[in-house]
């Protein structure tokens, strides 16, 4: 049974027969790929430009205008300290846009290296990783994650640790699977007798044909490190204020609910627009690489 | 593994920043006054000693105090339970109420309309953060409703079931896409498998053949599912609970965890794991009990 990253994604992951980097691998992928990475570009291009996009200061106090509706000066209205609900909504992007990748891309690097290392090496190496991994995947992940935050410390450096620490043992996992199916196939046979050595085989040989599952996974895991680093922030355990954050801004808006229903409601909008492009990648890519 | 979960999280909770003694006696107190609490706590002895003591306390049920309300950590959670297994339960026959129909049509009727709109929806429900969902509800149905309140919990039966509906739907929403799309999946590969084929040749068909056959042995994964996503509950539980202001054991964590709190913290994470080790255990007996073919390991 192989449990995800994030305990989510329940299903068993589809072996991806078809490799990326076959000649028009590419063109085989379905249209939501396109769609998604459109989306997801479009996201990446305002946290570049967030400096020259934003109409205001997204830390700029204006006491006297505090909690104003939307209007042409301030489109989303302004926040209960009268800071521009739009600009902060820019740049948190540059919040938490990186730290989403960075939560679910270390994992997979360093998960897929390890996995890869299990399983083409075996014996003691392969029971050490994987024991450990065993260990890791027995707690409750989100919850050790509030630890490990309470323990190190607010901030983008302690959640990026803490995701690193508890999402890497579903790609050691997946991988070290994808390692021991293509180990003894007639070309790294070839290659081994060949005399080339182990870490060129596993990088030049191996490495090509299993890395598939990673990226498959990849994007649905960003979406739940985004996720759960907006819902720490709206905890108020995650990136402390007053950076802009979107899970910290459906917080600060929840109690003008009545109000000014906006407040809180947008900046979800703007994580659900991410999450479904990064969702539609994953989608996609599985399919077009199980066709 | 209780006892490795037990050690690992005393070992994080050691690196903590901070002076508990300075969080006890308060910023005013002197060197003397801050020494004397250190001995009152152990705080001061090696941590092997402290780790042992812990453990003792633990065996007889006690999880150390609070360092905010020095109150007992276990009567602390004793208060706050309850709310948090009605949220689980009502969150979890929720799920199932909205997954089951749904991942059953979904196969059914695969790659229809119906299958695409349900996917759609999975798709939906898996990008919305679970706190920003109940802000909606609390929005578009408790505020211009009136009949839910928008925090808190109830003393009678009717009132609590009110105070939980929309969390628990909150909770369902989040959960559901994962199970739909694992019970989707579970019932195509068995509708693919010989034995559906033979039923259908001896003329089992409609209700009969998706009920008897198809969703009996598609239940199994269905249960393992629900036990992985223990976790997502409880860290939903976490998230839901601070949302709609229900003073339950999520929210407990998350009052522990901003007041640096750490025995509270500490007793609060156990629970927690307590709680995933015993529902995996569930659920391997639940899977046993729905197929026969399967044999509990011990």
């Amino acid at each position: 049974m192989t449990t995800p990253a994030f305990e989510a994604v329940p299903e068993a992951p589809q072996i991806a027969e078809a490799s990326l980097a076959e000649p028009g691998a590419w063109k085989r992928m379905p249209k939501k790929v396109w769609v998604g990475c459109g989306i997801v570009l479009l996201y990446l291009l305002v946290a570049l430009l967030a400096p020259v996009i934003a109409p205001y200061d997204p830390l700029a106090i204006e006491p006297a205008n505090r909690l104003a509706s939307p209007d042409m000066a301030h489109l989303l209205g302004t926040d209960e300290l009268g800071r521009d609900i739009f600009s902060r909504l820019l740049y948190a992007a540059r919040v938490d846009i990186p730290i989403g990748f960075l939560g679910a891309l270390l994992p997979a690097i360093l998960g897929t290296m390890l996995g890869a290392i299990a399983g083409y090496f075996g014996r003691w190496v392969d029971t050490a990783i994987m024991r450990t991994a065993d260990v890791v995947q027995a707690f409750p992940a989100y919850i050790l994650v509030i630890v490990l935050v309470f323990a190190l410390g607010q901030g983008a450096g302690s959640i990026i640790l803490a995701f690193t620490v508890l999402a890497w043992v579903i790609y050691a996992r997946i991988i070290r699977g994808e390692v021991l199916r293509v180990r003894d196939r007639d070309y790294v046979q070839a290659a081994r007798v060949a005399g080339l050595r182990k870490m060129r085989i596993l990088r030049v040989h191996v490495f090509p044909n299993v890395i598939n599952q990673t990226l498959v996974y990849l994007p649905n895991d960003i979406v739940f490190a985004t996720l759960a680093l907006a819902a720490f922030s709206f905890l108020g355990l995650g990136i402390p204020p007053p950076t802009p954050e979107w899970g910290a801004m459906i917080a600060e808006g929840q109690p003008f609910l009545r109000t000014n229903w906006w407040f809180a409601t947008v900046p979800g909008l703007v994580i659900v627009g991410l999450g479904l492009g990064l969702s539609l990648i994953g989608e996609g890519l599985e399919e077009g690489l199980r066709a | 593994m209780l006892f490795g979960i037990v050690l690992v999280v005393f070992l994080v909770l050691q690196i903590t920043p901070g002076d508990p003694a300075r969080q006890i006696a308060g910023l005013r107190a002197s060197e003397a006054d801050l020494e004397e609490v250190r001995q009152e706590l152990g705080l001061n002895d090696p941590v092997i000693a402290q780790y042992g003591r812990y453990v003792g306390n633990l065996l007889q049920g006690d999880l150390g105090y609070s360092y905010k309300s020095r109150k007992p950590v276990a009567d602390i959670i004793g208060d706050r339970i309850s709310v948090t297994v009605w949220l689980l339960t009502t969150g979890v026959l929720m799920t199932l109420l909205i997954s089951v129909p749904l991942g059953v049509v979904a196969a059914l009727r695969k790659d229809r309309v119906a299958d695409h709109a349900i996917r759609g929806f999975g798709l939906l429900g898996l990008s919305m953060p679970a706190f920003w969902t109940g802000v909606i509800l609390l929005l578009l149905v408790a505020l211009p409703t009136g009949w839910f309140p928008a925090g808190g919990f109830g003393d009678t039966f009717g009132e609590k079931l009110r105070a939980i509906f929309l969390p628990a739907l909150t909770l369902a929403i989040g959960s559901s896409p994962f199970i739909i799309r694992g019970l989707r999946a579970a019932m195509i590969s068995v509708m693919e498998s010989d034995y559906i084929s033979t039923a259908r040749s001896v003329g089992v068909a409609g209700g009969r053949l998706v009920r008897r056959f198809v969703l009996r042995n598609a239940a199994g994964p269905g249960v393992t599912l629900l036990a992985i996503e223990i976790g997502y509950l409880l860290f939903g539980a976490v998230v839901i609970e601070t949302t709609f202001a229900l003073p339950g054991v999520g929210q407990g964590l998350v009052i522990a965890a901003q007041g640096r709190d750490l025995p509270s913290v500490q007793g609060y994470t156990l629970l927690f794991a307590l709680v995933v080790v015993a529902v995996y255990l569930l659920s391997d007996v639940v899977t046993a009990m729905l197929d026969p073919r399967v044999e509990i390991d011990t």
